[in-house]
């Protein structure tokens, strides 16, 4: 099962974020899939809003990790914003140890998280970002976090 | 004369260096790691700490040497070690090695905020330079546009908003199939090429200080996919004028509301040839000192370490040995 979403601009991009925001559980990694620049951190900047998060979401290329406090009624006190595109190798993943960081009322948004997919160990939630030739990106969720979610993700499609 | 061991690892440079409390640097060592990265297109976290480890205690040791210091039992007022930003594993290295020699040796240590280091560059070449300064800071993690009106007191106007810099270099040059670092790669390649073949979007024409380099980069992949005659001289001459303008745009947006005696540039960025031209014009310009660090002082080093250090020690004493690294360190947090 997928659901779809398209952005025409980045401003849809950052709103289809903060709506997503309401998908998400304590415990949740969503890898994000996506060419260069296909807004997988304008993505994360939205979610961040919808989370409550109130300092700047910058890329984490260069930290890995940036960790952002949320203020929500959801029980998601923390946002780890990842970015794997520098690893060598899997084991630099098992490292980061996402899995137990969302075990503490977090998630986990992980940028170039597919090339990874096989370590995390545990179900999730993909999103794959595609650009069209008009510069919109069509936004394509599933995994296998994805069915349990399915009236949530009804809402955030239509 | 008193002297302060600078130890900087918070990438993938792994530096140690001696600085007297006039700023004179007495030693000052640096090994890379860059050659196992360049490989991979980018520092790998896990490789910078391992290479850490083995190279951090040879690089005291010569830094310590180098200065005509005894290694074992060094006559020193403190260590200086970068606790962050940076990578956790990089950053946990140092910081533990400066723990361990702080007690092994009786002397205090502090942990030093990396960019407030770097924004210390410019006093190891002329520490009697006249305040305020405009710095620029640019490097692969980092992007701000920071005013001092004293060494140690800053305050951020503005910084990257997305991706620094340095990154967007990186992330093109990956994209354009050039190696790593991608600064040097694109910059030399941009002096072979015409800028006005590809028209890059103007960005962040606000009023604000802040930067934006996501766009730019977002802008050179679609461009590359719909026009495939576009040859890659080209590209990376437009790309470079792009970052180039919004920089120098902001800077001098920053110089025409706050007058300062002096402009700096600082961080790994500040190698690029546009901007070192762009930032010298702008003082001439603006009829102000400008402040251009040789590179060995304007990239990771820890010459800048130990001076902030001595200001540090000087002004907030020595740090707990309960202190942790911190990966997201800000600026603006260090007061």
């Amino acid at each position: 099962m997928s659901w779809r979403r398209y952005c025409a601009t980045s401003n849809a991009t950052i709103a289809a974020g903060v709506e997503f925001a309401h998908v998400l559980s304590s415990g949740d990694i969503v890898l994000l899939t996506g060419t260069l620049g296909a807004g997988k951190t304008t993505f994360t900047k939205g979610v961040a809003t919808g989370l409550g998060v109130s300092d700047a979401v910058t890329s984490p290329t260069f930290i890995m990790v940036r960790e952002h406090r949320c203020a929500n009624d959801r029980g998601i006190a923390t946002l780890h914003h990842c970015d794997v595109y520098r690893v060598g190798t899997l084991d630099e993943v098992i490292d980061l140890a996402l899995g137990e960081l969302v075990e503490d009322a977090a998630v986990a948004l992980v940028e170039w998280g597919e090339l990874a997919s096989s370590v995390f160990g545990r179900a999730v939630l993909t999103i794959t970002f595609d650009v069209d030739d008009e510069d919109g990106r069509t936004l394509v969720v599933a995994g296998d976090l994805a069915s349990s979610r399915g009236p949530l993700l009804d809402r955030w499609a239509s | 004369m008193a002297l302060v061991l600078g130890i900087e690892t918070s990438c993938d440079e792994t530096a140690a260096a001696v600085v007297d409390e006039e700023f004179h640097v007495h030693s000052s060592v640096i090994e890379s790691s860059l050659d196992q990265h360049r490989a991979f297109g980018g520092v790998v976290p896990e490789l910078a700490g391992r290479a850490h480890v083995t190279t951090l205690g040879p690089v005291v040791q010569r830094a310590l040497v180098d200065a005509g210091l005894n290694p074992h039992d060094p006559a020193i007022e403190g260590i200086a070690v970068t606790a962050g930003p940076g990578l956790i594993g990089s950053l946990l290295v140092g910081l533990s090695a400066a723990k361990a020699l702080s007690l092994a040796w009786g002397v205090p240590y502090i942990g030093v905020n990396h960019l407030e280091g770097h924004l210390f560059a410019p006093l190891l070449e002329q520490s009697d330079l006249e305040w305020p300064l405009l710095t620029l800071l640019v490097s692969g993690g980092h992007s701000l546009i920071v005013r001092q009106s004293g060494p140690g007191q800053h305050e951020v106007l503005g910084e990257t908003i997305d991706d620094a810099a340095g990154e967007a270099y990186d992330k093109v040059a990956r994209w354009l199939g050039l190696g790593y670092p991608g600064g040097p790669e694109i910059d030399h390649l941009a002096q072979e090429g015409s800028p006005g073949n590809l028209k890059l979007p103007v960005s962040m024409t606000g009023e604000g200080y802040d930067l934006s380099f996501s766009g730019l980069k977002t802008a050179v992949v679609r461009a590359t996919q719909k026009q495939k005659d576009l040859s890659v001289a080209d590209v990376a001459a437009s790309f470079q004028a792009a970052v180039a303008e919004q920089l120098l745009r902001k800077v001098a947006l920053a110089l025409e509301h706050y007058p300062v005696k002096g402009l700096a540039l600082a961080g790994g960025v500040a190698a690029n040839s546009a901007l070192r031209l762009g930032m010298t014009e702008l003082a001439k310009e603006f009829g102000i000192a400008s402040h251009l660090p040789t590179m060995a002082n304007c990239t990771d080093n820890a010459a800048m370490i130990a001076a902030a250090g001595i200001y540090r020690l000087r002004h907030d004493g020595p740090s707990a040995f309960d202190l942790s690294a911190s990966p997201n360190w800000q600026l603006a947090d260090v007061s």
